[in-house]
């Protein structure tokens, strides 16, 4: 599964590379972030409660920053252990574009499911990661911005 | 003889399931019950480098979480696949080890690593959740492709390249001659789509140690109770065999999928013996998907050659099998002896090769699911058959026609030794039933509402009731293939038949009480059937392989040819004649010719009281036999399945499916027709709606009914259905052949040569789904 | 926790019961009544069909707390003293069942479709009943003698 998408968030380069680095900012992006703790400058450990199609679960996981580039990009990384529901894993890599006073965010992301997860919600997958990435970015503009993004 | 053989006496056993009365093993429950919950691998492959138990174990109502390392500390043995294979240059068969629980490494989703005994099944299911396994993910080999690459992950140590044996029967260079002298060659590249059993009653155990006694019990879904008892006492070391009593209560369906000995019977009863309780598991349905062992998963690539009369010069084939992450019990047997023998279905072949090369994948466990094998062959067989004469312009039942086996017995260059058919008459008792002189109207009549219709045939042989034991014995298997049976003549005349053939909806309890009826000219009520138990039942080797008939019956003949000859001396003594003159008949046992008799039951109690035996005769009536066959029974017959698709939607209709067979003597019709109605449907099921799909990673997508499609009512047609007698099995006492597989095996090449017929082109998978048959037409463009 | 009192096969019962407590695991494992079977996890297969104020519905999906004060019938119940339903009868008859886990929920689904025809008025055909059972799933008879079954059943009831 992979999906690609792209922001205009009204705010400087820098100011947005600042957020997607800010643990504060990621645990009210992340939906369904429960918990979220900074273990070393490129590393985190979170709770998150995700349902998808029959199965819900509580995923013990870890978040990644890897490939940085300050301020133009990374990938964020995480892989979540959600007990017998299985596990589910993501990736997304994040470019920061300069365009005046504001910046333009793309992403490539790509997620993983397995155990009970892959099984009963297989089906529902490609929908569920799609709903979740672009409720992510969704939540990022509209922190940064105040505002829904343009379209939504 | 009212009740006896051959008629369609209703189910005795009905009573008891209408009225929710049946006791199958989920029904049961101790008085000091505890629950066990399975903690299952995510992962396709990984290292398990650490189980923390705490927080599960802190939870109240936790009793305890056992792990691999325990059982295997305690001798529990590795489970074992009880068929040894040779491959062809000599060396045996890498079987990779396999404890019930995983140790360091797990192989596939759903290998159990841990076991939560808690006091109620729901606790133990949240506390499982709760225990924390370290994985360390391994690249994954999901397919069988994947598994043969260079450089592919290796799952058993002992198997390089994956590999479990490369395996050949037959004569490959008079069959590469036969193919070099062909006027034509037919090529096919198939695949056999991997299915799950998925039985209603799922799996289910109840263990239970007596400290006292060092005594186990298992309840158990099992369709061969001794054999679990012999494995688990023999080789996985859970306790000796007169320590351990295996019952299989009422089970609900089985089809391959019961005859094994899975982890979680063997971690119970360990379990009930750590924790001094009763453990009961039951799966549920997803869970089944995961540890049901799976069947079929073939990719097979062959070629046939025909000279110029259409007569067969030669049949190579190579086939590749997946059987997942372990050997299961009869995995290995069931891609080379339950396969490549049957490679000659109907026909008359001098010269036919069959490679087999079998690899680990890091899936569920294969093995054998109604049919085992036979349905792959003939699969096989008949697909090329069908498109063979579509290329040569012939009708496909002339091509076969041409080919049939006509003499019997008939020695194939693959083993078998056929025993008696009519296979002309049987497809001529098909055609007329299905009408296919009116076919060409039926289509002209279709098209004109825009349907394409097609017609497709499967005319196929089975081999049942595998035997006999040397033979199989010096081909590798582990285990004899007889049956036992006792058959009990009490004080008052009443019958009781101890079998080691375990019925799971086929209808012993009526089948078996006919044949005792019909032999003594006793009604059916006064006949009653004890098996599934080990305490109560000799011994046994169970049900599967369309056996119970040819074999379990045969052993009971032998008991009552026992019975009957002490009946008629103990008759003969009493009323002063010779034991020549002695007949039975109408519940008395008489002197021919004249008016002196005993009651049936006056020679019973003659037996036990022994007031006045012969001088030389024991007291009692009962005798055991052991029937070990001198060969397969060979059932056969002919389905033609009409189809009809919307070009539009790829949608495909069944609109008549005609079954003509040939099961030997039939002893009950309704209850082999039964068998045939639901071999059929899962035919059907595997041609048209089934398909187990795994993504590269080793996820199992669609482990649920709302995923995995099986045959639902709406789904299948009415059945058409007819039998030929007369050329009964001259190789055991009933000259029956065998019904329980036939359907599932015969059908699925019936129901996709219709559709390829309808659709004009052969390039069309199982299974055969709206969307693939619409993508086969589109193709086709 | 949470008291619940229901009638099941005319017997008022009552238990205390967790509140996620499934009608189905109420039946079978505080009345004990285990004639109602679960075949699957996700309300598909209806073996656990049960008969809620005359209605069928799949007990496996079906909290107990929810039926305070409902009519149960189970199969346990569906025969009137000695003698079968004619539904029973039939499948016995025409032999709709083989390793009969499926029968005790095909029996209470065929029941409810009947009686809703009959009620209706409408006619009953083959094709009718191979549509109804599309929530019940039997692995062993293919339907064929299912549907003979429920077509006897219904001339009869």
């Amino acid at each position: 599964m992979e999906m690609t998408g792209s922001y205009r968030i009204g705010a400087p380069r820098e100011a947005v590379w600042a957020a997607l680095n800010d643990v504060d900012v990621l645990k009210l992006c992340i939906p369904g972030c429960e918990e979220i703790e900074q273990t070393s400058p490129n590393t985190m450990t979170a709770k998150v409660v995700q349902k998808i199609g029959p199965v819900k679960a509580k995923f013990d996981g870890a978040i990644e920053l890897l490939n940085i580039e300050a301020p133009a990009s990374y990938t964020i990384q995480g892989e979540g252990q959600g007990g017998v529901a299985g596990f589910a894993k993501g990736a997304a890599d994040v470019v920061l574009t300069e365009d005046g006073d504001e910046t333009v965010l793309e992403f490539m992301a790509k997620a993983q499911v397995g155990g009970k997860l892959a099984r009963l919600g297989s089906r529902l997958i490609d929908a569920t990661a799609k709903k979740l990435a672009t409720k992510f970015f969704d939540n990022f503009h509209n922190h940064l911005t105040g505002t829904d993004p343009p379209g939504d | 003889m009212k009740d006896g053989i051959g008629a369609p006496v209703k189910r005795k056993e009905d009573k008891r399931f209408t009225t929710g009365k049946g006791k199958y093993t989920d029904d049961i429950r101790n008085d000091n019950q505890a629950y066990a919950a399975f903690v299952r691998s995510p992962y396709a492959h990984a290292k398990v480098k650490g189980i923390d138990t705490s927080a599960a174990m802190a939870m109240d109502g936790v009793i305890d979480v056992l792990n691999g390392q325990q059982l295997t500390g305690d001798g529990i043995g590795n489970i074992i696949c009880g068929w040894a294979i040779t491959s062809k240059d000599g060396s045996p068969m890498n079987m990779g080890a396999w404890s019930a629980l995983a140790t360091e490494k797990v192989r596939y989703v759903g290998d159990a690593v841990a076991v939560v005994i808690a006091e109620t099944q729901a606790l133990a299911r949240i506390a499982a959740e709760a225990v924390e396994v370290d994985y360390e993910e391994l690249p994954v080999a999901a397919h069988i492709e994947a598994a043969m690459a260079d450089g592919a992950p290796q799952i058993h140590d002992n198997a390089p390249g994956n590999q479990i044996y490369d395996w050949e029967l037959g004569d490959e260079a008079a069959t590469d001659a036969g193919l070099a002298n062909a006027a034509h060659v037919t090529t096919l590249n198939i695949t056999n789509n991997r299915l799950s059993p998925n039985p209603m009653e799922p799996r289910s155990a109840i263990a239970t140690y007596d400290d006292a006694e060092e005594h186990y019990t298992l309840y158990t879904t099992s369709q061969n109770p001794h054999v679990a008892r012999l494995v688990l006492s023999a080789f996985y070391n859970v306790a000796p065999e007169h320590k351990l009593r295996v019952i299989a209560p009422d089970v609900g369906g089985g089809f391959g999928a019961k005859i094994y000995i899975y982890p979680e019977e063997i971690t119970c009863l360990w379990a009930s013996m750590k924790t001094n309780r009763s453990i009961k598991w039951t799966s549920d349905r997803s869970e089944a998907f995961l540890t049901d062992a799976h069947g079929r998963d073939h990719v097979t690539t062959a070629h046939m050659g025909f000279d110029a009369d259409g007569k067969i010069t030669g049949f190579k084939i190579d086939t590749l099998a997946n059987i997942g992450a372990y050997m299961s019990l009869f995995s290995s047997s069931v891609p080379t002896y339950l396969y490549a023998p049957l490679m000659s279905g109907q026909y008359n072949i001098q010269n036919i090769h069959c490679n087999v090369r079998t690899y680990y994948t890091n899936t569920v466990p294969v093995d054998a699911y109604r049919g085992a094998g036979r349905p792959e062959a003939t699969y096989l067989v008949e697909r090329m058959m069908e498109t063979a004469a579509r290329e040569m312009g012939m009708d496909p039942a002339e091509l076969r026609r041409r080919n049939f086996v006509q003499e019997f017995p008939h020695q194939t260059p693959v083993l078998m030794q056929y025993d008696a058919g009519d296979f002309p008459k049987i497809l001529q008792m098909a055609q007329d039933s299905a009408d296919v002189s009116g076919f060409a109207a039926r289509k002209a009549e279709a098209a004109k509402r825009g349907k394409l219709r097609g017609l497709g045939y499967s005319t196929f042989i089975e081999a049942c009731g595998l035997a006999p034991s040397k033979a199989a014995g010096s081909l590798g298997a582990g285990v004899g293939l007889w049956e036992s049976a006792e058959v009990r003549v009490n004080p008052v005349g009443s019958i009781e038949i101890l079998t080691g053939s375990h019925s799971h909806g086929q209808g012993h309890e009526t089948t078996f009480a006919q044949i005792v009826a019909d032999r003594f000219d006793l009604p059916v009520e006064n006949v009653s059937i004890v098996h599934g138990d080990t305490d109560k039942v000799q011994f046994g080797m169970g049900t599967y392989g369309s056996r119970s008939g040819p074999v379990g019956m045969s052993a009971v003949v032998k008991a009552m040819d026992k019975v009957e000859a002490k009946v008629k001396k103990i008759a003969a003594h009493t009323l002063e004649a010779s034991e020549d003159d002695i007949v039975i008949e109408g519940g008395e046992v008489k002197v021919a010719g004249t008016d002196k008799s005993m009651a049936w039951h006056e020679v019973g109690l003659a037996a036990y009281v022994a007031h006045n035996l012969p001088d030389d005769m024991e007291p009692g009536l009962k005798e055991t036999a052991f029937f070990d066959p001198v060969n397969f029974s060979f059932p056969s017959g002919a389905f033609i399945c009409e189809v009809e698709v919307d070009p539009e939607t790829g949608e495909t209709e069944i609109v008549n499916f005609t079954s003509a067979d040939d099961f030997g003597t039939i002893i009950n019709p309704m209850i082999v027709e039964g068998q045939v109605h639901g071999g059929v449907t899962q035919g059907i099921g595997q041609a048209m709606l089934e398909q187990v799909v795994y993504d590269d990673d080793g996820q199992l997508l669609n482990g649920s009914y709302m995923d995995y499609a099986m045959p639902r009512a709406a789904d299948v047609p009415s059945y058409s259905i007819s039998h030929h007698e007369d050329s009964p099995s001259p190789n055991n006492p009933l000259g029956v052949k065998g019904c329980g597989e036939a359907g599932a095996i015969g059908a699925p090449p019936a129901v996709i040569n219709a559709i390829t017929d309808a659709i004009g082109t052969n390039d069309l998978a199982m299974p055969a789904t709206p969307q693939a048959v619409w993508n086969a037409i589109q193709a086709a463009k | 926790m949470t008291n619940i009192n229901m009638t099941v096969n005319g017997k008022a019962v009552s238990g205390d019961v967790p509140d996620e407590t499934l009608l189905s695991e109420f039946l079978r494992e505080n009345l004990r009544l285990t004639g109602t079977h679960v075949g699957c996890d996700t309300s598909q297969c209806g073996a656990c069909v049960v008969h809620v104020d005359g209605k069928a519905i799949k007990s496996c999906s079906t909290l107990a707390v929810a039926l305070e004060g409902a009519d149960v019938t189970t199969i346990e119940g569906l025969a009137n003293g000695g003698d079968l339903h004619p539904m029973q009868q039939a499948f016995n008859d025409n032999h709709g069942l083989q390793c009969g886990f499926c029968t005790p929920g095909m029996i209470m689904t065929s029941v409810d479709m009947v009686n809703r025809y009959k009620a209706e008025g409408k006619e009953l055909t083959s094709d009718a009943i191979r549509d109804e059972l599309e929530g019940n799933i039997c692995r062993c008879t293919g339907y064929h003698n299912i549907v003979k079954s429920v077509e006897d059943a219904a001339s009869k009831m």
